[in-house]
């Protein structure tokens, strides 16, 4: 290691999370998921593969659904962030999330965050996917416990398809 | 936690590759850090310094001008898969485009990124081998320019000298007419094995013949011997000749034995989608 990093790059960054402005110092390589979890304790964002691959930490950066776990949170900087507890207004859940719920669409719930995300992203840019879109669009969020047919059902519920 | 490191922020290509001769092997280029990020946090790579190019603006421009689409290093898959102009004037690309990972990795990995890694593995990398792509090459006082096929040279090693930048690439349509087919073997994040084919046919001879396979050995590759051979050959001869050239694969391609499959798999599998992939350019003229 060079002389140079030994002190660590503090950068100045101010951004928005589920609404609410944040400024302050963040380390240069601290991740916007470590970031998350462990500055601003939201912790509906899962740690889990940390190689963008399962889709457990997907969030969204001005709308577009990003893997946290391997993004630099300084790249934030003047962005909005939205993560699972930004999806409801208080008591009133998307209507994603209430499908979930009738259609049972978890077994342990550790993919779910990142799926509702993804679905959020998803159902933004395209309000009526087909099953094939939906697959494509989804490929890269994992559920461990094979809810896929009902998460399926759940978007469809909401898609209207 | 990633190793700590600084990130320097270039506002221009010389500015970047002085920083990069400052640096030496202590630092390496950040673009969209989906692969570098990974290295980094797996312990196959240590920088002290991220040359972060994200705010050099002539990096992140996509332009059909009518003659060649120009795409700049910064652009992401996503962006390629997005783009009208793409997708109307390179279905074939845009397609493999959409193909890579996932819709996260597409949103923040770039294509330059993609390339300048260096990965055998890549979707974009084969694809733009049949266009004829030219790859932009800059340093603080010199540019350069050279065919995409010289770019690759090794296993994650490219053309590029230390103090060097990919800035963009120059994509040449494909002439009036001629259709294209992007196929490819994938059951993990990344293709286990890709090719793409152009074709079109006169008087049910197959002409404009292009061929590129990736994947399969350390770079991809235009396998230009093969497509003089296809080339005026009827549909059923020319797929008869790709599925004959196996040996003709071990060769050239270099194909290992891997968690994809092996050598010998991989090779047989060549040749059966260089058969699909000439059906199939040559059942949907300009499409994919």
């Amino acid at each position: 290691m060079t002389e140079a990093i030994e002190t660590q790059q503090m950068i100045d960054i101010s951004l928005q999370v589920n609404g609410e402005t944040w400024s302050g110092e963040v380390r240069a390589e601290e991740t916007l998921l470590e970031f998350l979890r462990e500055q601003l304790r939201l912790t509906g964002t899962k740690r889990s593969c940390e190689s963008q691959v399962c889709g457990a930490c997907t969030v969204l950066v001005d709308g577009m659904a990003i893997s946290s776990c391997t993004y630099l949170t300084f790249e934030a900087n003047g962005k909005s962030v939205t993560t699972i507890e930004g999806l409801a207004s208080g008591d009133q859940l998307t209507p994603i999330q209430e499908a979930f719920i009738r259609r049972g669409a978890a077994q342990c719930g550790f993919c779910t965050s990142g799926m509702l995300i993804s679905i959020t992203a998803l159902l933004k840019e395209n309000p009526k996917p087909t099953r094939e879109e939906i697959g494509r669009y989804l490929n890269g969020n994992i559920c461990r416990c094979g809810a896929y047919v009902q998460i399926l059902e759940a978007i469809q519920d909401v898609s209207g398809k | 936690m990633l190793r700590p490191f600084r990130v320097l922020d270039p506002k221009s290509i010389a500015d970047a590759s002085a920083e990069l001769r400052k640096y030496g092997e202590d630092a390496k280029v950040y673009a969209g850090g989906s692969e570098l990020l990974l290295l980094i946090r797996q312990g196959f790579v240590q920088y002290d310094y991220l040359v972060n190019v994200k705010g050099i603006p002539e990096l992140s421009k996509l332009k059909w001008d009518g003659n060649s689409l120009q795409i700049g290093s910064n652009v992401t898959h996503g962006q390629m898969e997005r783009s009208a102009e793409v997708r109307e004037h390179f279905p074939m690309l845009q397609n493999a485009e959409s193909l890579v990972a996932n819709i996260r990795v597409r949103n923040i990995g770039t294509l330059g990124g993609n390339l300048c890694f260096g990965d055998p593995h890549s979707d974009p990398a084969t694809a733009l081998l049949v266009y004829n792509t030219q790859a932009k090459i800059a340093k603080k006082d010199a540019a350069r320019s050279i065919s995409l096929d010289e770019f690759f040279v090794g296993l994650y090693e490219t053309a590029l000298e230390p103090d060097e930048v990919l800035t963009g690439l120059d994509v040449e349509p494909l002439p009036q007419g001629v259709g294209s087919a992007y196929l490819r073997v994938a059951r993990f994040e990344r293709p286990s094995i890709s090719a793409a084919v152009t074709a079109s046919k006169k008087n049910d001879q197959l002409c404009c013949v292009r061929i590129a396979v990736g994947c399969v050995g350390p770079v991809p590759i235009r396998l230009s011997e093969l497509e003089s051979k296809v080339e005026g050959a009827t549909l059923e001869e020319g797929q008869r000749i790709v599925k004959e050239a196996r040996a003709h694969y071990s060769e050239i391609l270099e194909p290992v034995d891997d968690l994809h499959g092996s050598a010998e798999y991989k090779t047989y599998m060549v040749g059966v989608m260089l058969s699909r992939g000439l059906a199939q350019a040559t059942g949907t003229n300009g499409g994919s």
